[in-house]
């Protein structure tokens, strides 16, 4: 970076006096590596015209030298990229960028330089880049748009790139809920959250702006007797003081959704270097308005004619801007180029602060010109040469040199400028009203399209209604917000709005230009030109919709916002139909780009979603054990010892001494629910396909739940504690879906039922230990509790004590070994936990996790997840005969449709590869030997696959076609995308002690 | 951390769901003695006992201390009039207070906390950063009780500490 120069130097293009600017505070940036100082209160884009830069980027697809054309949030052209690094933010308009010190931006599109920029060759092939090019020039071959096309026009078109680097800032959301909401900080904003907070509502006003005043802070007219700047900053302060007044200042109001909710994005940190400590870069608001005002004011247009797109043409209203509120000189020497009033108002400014304006070329007929008439402008008309009823046809110079103009008689004229201000009337800024699918309908009497059908709420005013003057605006919002005072019974007397100077409206319209020569933009950031409509017609396009996909108008990250009623307009004209008729497009959420990053908020990384914690997570850590993720639960997988040589060691050595001696496994993730109430029995018969009801207290039964199309929903227990409370266990996975469940049957289907359930999941600690040692330590750990097979037989369950604790035991195996499950309140959770490992020291206890779990479940043969997949029925997974033929229950009558009691269904097996070498693969499919690997041969597939500790080799759980008869049968796994096929002998899935002997121990 | 807010974590208290059961008319449990049972919307009683509506004829009831044995009273005090499940464990008890507990607790809840919309006595079952929180309001002092799911509690302070940071 150069040191900047002087201040004299570095703001040759401002003005000596005036500006909302502070000039004590100078503010040092830097664009494209030059350095340079603007003052506080600009933004990047006005710090730039005092700088006199005026070329600030290329254009998307011809990389046209471009500059700045607007001075607010639709800049269409001026996008830079802001900051470096991994804060480096593309496509940002200068114009809505508050100064910092040490900005740093950088010009896109371009390569190697600004000023020289080798894809501008673009401009030469021209004609390959019309309307709808991209499906014209590149239909055929196929194969080459893939390979070649699209990465050419990549990176031929296009506009900044992200950084590519992780996001180093924060985004923070939060909730807000008032009376009245109003979007937009001008004159009508102002008016009406003055009126609505003396009333007493509850108001939100939200501004783009760093501050209050909208185009007031441009203005050069009084208001209540007091420069209209001096009087949006008195009115700021006076809201500030309402405790009923929230002011969201650099927050967008960005969309319109159902429940009138609105969503806005407040820039906390942008106009700083780097967030402040703690403090997020930007933040979500979702914002729930009973009313909503949309004060938004209104978009000028440009003018159509040729090269109407380089640097130094500028709206009129921008013009007004930069001198009025930043003290910045667009240029030395203007030409006006308008349709409408506001082309003289600038006209205005630009003489009163001693600007060359060399003419005014204005399309109305003197006759019409009101502007001509009215005694504000006689200075002007004394001073300035004015062309009625003339056109500019083209600007001279890559950068404005001049302009051509053509006059009334037919006359043509060189005039040398170095600016063109240009008006072509006013667009009513009303994309936010579309957000619902509200149609624009269109206003003969200000030539543009207001409001249609409104989103429920919400009203326009000022501006944003076509309400243009100053003095209208300040009625309309005054009015609007007393309106919804009424409406919410916020009724008192308040005093009239204050009263603006009398000014022209503004109104005024030229859509198309005949005497244009040269390209002529009707979308300047998607580079659509006049003839890209005529051509798009002249193909037979003629709905709004279709013309824009064809021509990509509006479909930039401005969304042509500032002049494709041009491109409509000129629909309509060459079809023969009115504005009105041909229609405007709606508009969609966002309004403006918003960044993912806001939507995310505090959600990335590791804190996606919430983690779920066990009791025993903080054990498990410190154990080292690894975690799996479980939906939001983290379950410790397994806990590699130093001595493991692998994960796949530890759970073997896992397993072993689970079946030899004893280990313990947190299961608390499973689902548990309390249903209650003298109906419960009844309501869990008709949740099961097996009987519950008759359940003895004390008892556990293993259950299976179909969803109502007759699949298995899910599976777990239920245990009966007294005849009016049952405990219920779902899976980890379907736990709140079975819950949801549970209250969807009574609560909808059975409401006469009189149970009541809760979920209890995160109550109660619960550790399975299992193990022929088990029972050994359990009796050592709760020496007061009779666990001999007598008093606690496999399938029963007890409540104990542990101290003052209470304590619940089950006799309840996954592994097929003699186990427990052992359960505490949560809160006494790790130190039941530490007491059964000490109590297990003697018999070598290990913990075990999810892997082991999952062996263990494997060798056993029963069904989990990979088997409980949304797909199988009760028969297909070995359960058929649990399904109660007495009662019925849901899912019944769907289960026995012929589609699911096909005996030819894939049915639970085991497989056992011919040699013990080979792996099975969970997913690989099942084929007849010798049969080709196509899908008519394809018999079913490996859900689940393990090597087997307790056998030596690898084992699989399987659905196979007719699986239960073909036990002994070998059958090909066939699996092409890991690894070669194999063969496998069928097996019953239950591989070890088929007979229970070791459960029942 | 901003001083303006302050996070307590409670212990040794009693919580149980409370779920009226059908054959208990709403007069029926009005003549408990001792359980007032909130409307909807709404909590009520003191560190003895309080209930915080969380659904329709469903409740949290909270007491300051008692732990699992605070349920077990309460179901025989209910018996045959609701069903009472023991959440003493099942839930971690957050007490936000200060001057800007209720900003801090806006960004995070998507309902209405302004004084007028969530006066004291207030309850709300409701979410924070995806995670289900049952808030109340029942002492003057602008201080809120949150009670989250034992196993989110992390991920929740996670989130308190993140957005107390940008007050």
């Amino acid at each position: 970076m150069k040191p900047p120069g002087k201040l004299a130097d570095t703001n040759r293009a401002r003005l000596p006096e005036g500006g909302l600017i502070d000039r004590s505070r100078p503010i040092n940036f830097t664009f494209d590596g030059k350095a340079m100082t603007g003052f506080a209160g600009d933004t990047l884009a006005s710090a730039l015209v005092a700088n006199a830069v005026r070329l600030v980027g290329r254009s998307f697809k011809y990389h046209r030298p471009r500059g700045i054309l607007t001075a607010g949030a639709d800049e269409p052209n001026a996008l830079v990229t802001l900051r470096t690094g991994a804060r480096a933010e593309p496509n940002t308009p200068a114009t809505t960028i508050p100064l910092f010190e040490g900005l740093a931006a950088q010009s896109q599109n371009r390569w190697p330089s600004l000023g020289f920029d080798i894809m501008a060759a673009n401009q030469l092939f021209a004609p390959l880049f019309v309307a709808g090019f991209y499906y014209k020039t590149f239909m055929w071959p196929a194969k080459f748009w893939e390979r070649l096309y699209e990465p050419a026009i990549r990176r031929a078109a296009g506009l900044g790139a992200l950084s590519g680097l992780p996001d180093p800032d924060s985004y923070d959301r939060d909730h807000a809920f008032c009376d009245l909401l109003i979007i937009g900080g001008g004159a009508s904003g102002i008016a009406a959250a003055l009126a609505a907070a003396r009333l007493g509502l509850r108001v939100i006003i939200a501004t783009d702006d760093t501050m209050l005043g909208g185009a007031l802070l441009s203005s050069t007219r009084d208001i209540a007797d007091q420069p209209a700047p001096y009087w949006a900053a008195a009115a700021q302060r006076e809201l500030a003081a309402f405790p009923n007044v929230t002011m969201l200042l650099r927050t967008s109001i960005f969309g319109i959704y159902d429940g009138q909710t609105y969503g806005g994005v407040e820039r906390v940190s942008d106009h700083l270097p780097v967030p402040a400590a703690g403090m997020p870069r930007q933040r979500l608001w979702k914002i729930v308005a009973k009313r909503a005002i949309m004060a938004t004011g209104a978009i000028e247009r440009p003018m159509m004619f040729g090269n109407n797109d380089r640097p130094g043409v500028m709206m009129a209203s921008a013009v007004s801007t930069y001198l009025n509120r930043y003290a910045a000189k667009p240029g030395a020497r203007a030409v006006i180029t308008t349709a409408c009033d506001s082309g003289w108002a600038c006209a205005a400014d630009l003489v009163n602060r001693g600007i060359d304006v060399c003419a005014i070329v204005d399309t109305r007929p003197a006759a019409q010109n009101c502007a001509q008439q009215s005694p504000q402008f006689a200075p002007i008309r004394n001073s300035v040469r004015v062309f009625h009823h003339a056109a500019i046809t083209t600007v001279r110079g890559r950068q404005v040199t001049g302009v051509t103009v053509r006059d009334e008689s037919g006359q043509f004229h060189v005039l040398d400028c170095d600016l063109v201000a240009m008006s072509g009337g006013w667009n009513p800024a009303i994309g936010l009203a579309s957000h619902l699918g509200g149609k624009p309908v269109w206003s003969a009497a200000i030539e543009s399209f207001v409001m249609g059908c409104a989103p429920p709420g919400l009203v326009a005013a000022g501006a944003a209604n076509g309400e243009f003057t100053t003095r209208a605006a300040l009625a309309s919002g005054h009015n609007a917000a007393l309106a919804v005072g009424a409406d919410l019974g916020f009724d008192s007397v308040l005093p009239a709005p204050p009263m603006a100077s009398e000014e022209l409206s503004g109104v005024g319209a030229a859509w198309s230009n005949p005497w244009s020569s040269g390209k002529t933009f009707v979308d300047f950031q998607h580079d659509v030109t006049a003839d890209d409509i005529g051509l798009a017609v002249r193909e037979g396009y003629r709905s709004i919709e279709h013309l824009k996909r064809y021509t990509t108008l509006g479909m930039a990250t401005d969304q042509g916002r500032i002049s494709q009623l041009h491109g409509h307009a000129m629909l309509a004209d060459h079809t023969g139909r009115s504005i009105a008729e041909a229609g405007t497009i709606r508009a969609r959420p966002p309004y403006h780009p918003v960044a993912i990053g806001v939507m995310a908020g505090h959600h990335r990384g590791e804190h996606f979603r919430p983690a779920r914690l066990t009791p025993t997570h903080g054990w498990a850590q410190d154990r080292g054990a690894a975690f799996v993720d479980a939906g939001q639960w983290k379950r410790a997988q397994w806990f590699a010892l130093p001595q493991d040589k692998g994960w796949q060691d530890t759970v073997i050595r896992e397993v072993t001494a689970t079946r030899t001696g004893v280990g313990i496994c947190d299961i608390s993730t499973l689902g548990k629910i309390d249903v209650q109430g003298p109906d419960a029995g009844q309501l869990l018969d008709r949740l099961y396909i097996n009987t519950m009801s008759s359940l003895p207290i004390n008892k556990a039964r293993y259950g299976v739940m179909l969803r109502e199309d007759g699949f298995v929903m899910d599976d777990g227990t239920v245990t009966r504690f007294a005849d009016d409370h049952f405990f219920v266990t779902a899976t980890t996975a379907n736990a709140a879906r079975v819950m949801q469940h549970i209250d969807f049957a009574r609560q909808v289907l059975w409401p006469e039922l009189d149970v009541q359930a809760t979920s209890v999941t995160e109550n109660w600690a619960t550790f399975a230990v299992a193990g022929p040692h088990s029972r050994a330590l359990l009796m050592l750990a709760f020496p007061h509790i009779d666990l001999s097979n007598a008093a606690m037989p496999y399938m029963g369950a007890g409540q104990y004590a542990w101290g003052t604790r209470p304590l619940r035991l089950y006799r309840l195996s996954f592994s097929g070994e003699l186990a427990f499950e052992v359960s505490v309140p949560a809160t006494h959770g790790l130190a039941l936990w530490l007491h059964l490992m000490e109590a297990g020291n003697t018999y070598g206890v290990v913990p075990y996790g999810t892997e082991a779990l999952g062996v263990m479940r494997i060798e056993k043969g029963h069904s989990a997840g990979n088997e409980l997949n949304g797909q199988t029925t009760a028969a297909d997974l070995g359960l058929g005969r649990m399904m109660s033929t007495r009662k019925d229950f849901i899912g019944r009558v769907m289960a026995a449709r012929p589609g699911l009691v096909d005996p030819a269904r894939p049915a639970l097996v085991g497989l056992i590869p011919c040699h013990a070498a080979e792996t099975i693969r969970a997913g690989a499919h099942l084929l007849p030997l010798n049969a080709a690997p196509v899908a008519a041969n394809d018999q079913g597939y490996v859900t689940s696959a393990a090597y087997s500790p307790t056998l030596g080799h690898s084992i699989a759980l399987a659905l196979l076609a007719h699986g239960p008869n073909r036990h002994g049968e070998v059958v090909v796994v066939h699996d092409p995308v890991r690894g070669r096929d194999i063969t496998a002998t069928v097996t019953s899935p239950v591989f070890l002690d088929p007979a229970g002997e070791r459960l029942r121990g | 951390m901003d001083d303006a807010v302050t996070l307590e974590t409670q212990s040794g208290f009693g919580l149980a769901t409370v779920m009226a059961r059908k054959c208990a008319t709403d007069a029926d449990l009005a003549a408990l003695p001792g359980i007032p049972f909130a409307a909807p919307g709404r909590c009520t009683g003191d560190t003895g006992l309080t209930t915080i509506s969380i659904g329709p004829r469903a409740w949290l009831a909270f007491a300051a201390s008692g732990e699992s044995q605070f349920a077990a009273d309460l179901a025989n005090a209910l018996a045959g009039k609701a069903s009472v499940s023991d959440q003493s464990s099942g839930y971690v008890i957050f007490k936000i207070s200060g001057a800007k507990a209720r900003k801090l607790l806006q960004r995070g809840v998507p309902i209405d906390l302004h004084p007028a919309a969530f006066p004291q006595g207030s309850a709300a079952t409701t979410v924070i950063a995806h995670i289900g929180v049952v808030l109340w309001q029942d002492d003057a002092d602008d201080a809120f009780n949150l009670a989250v799911f034992r196993s989110y509690a992390a991920s929740f302070e996670h989130w308190f500490r993140t957005v107390a940071a940008s007050l």
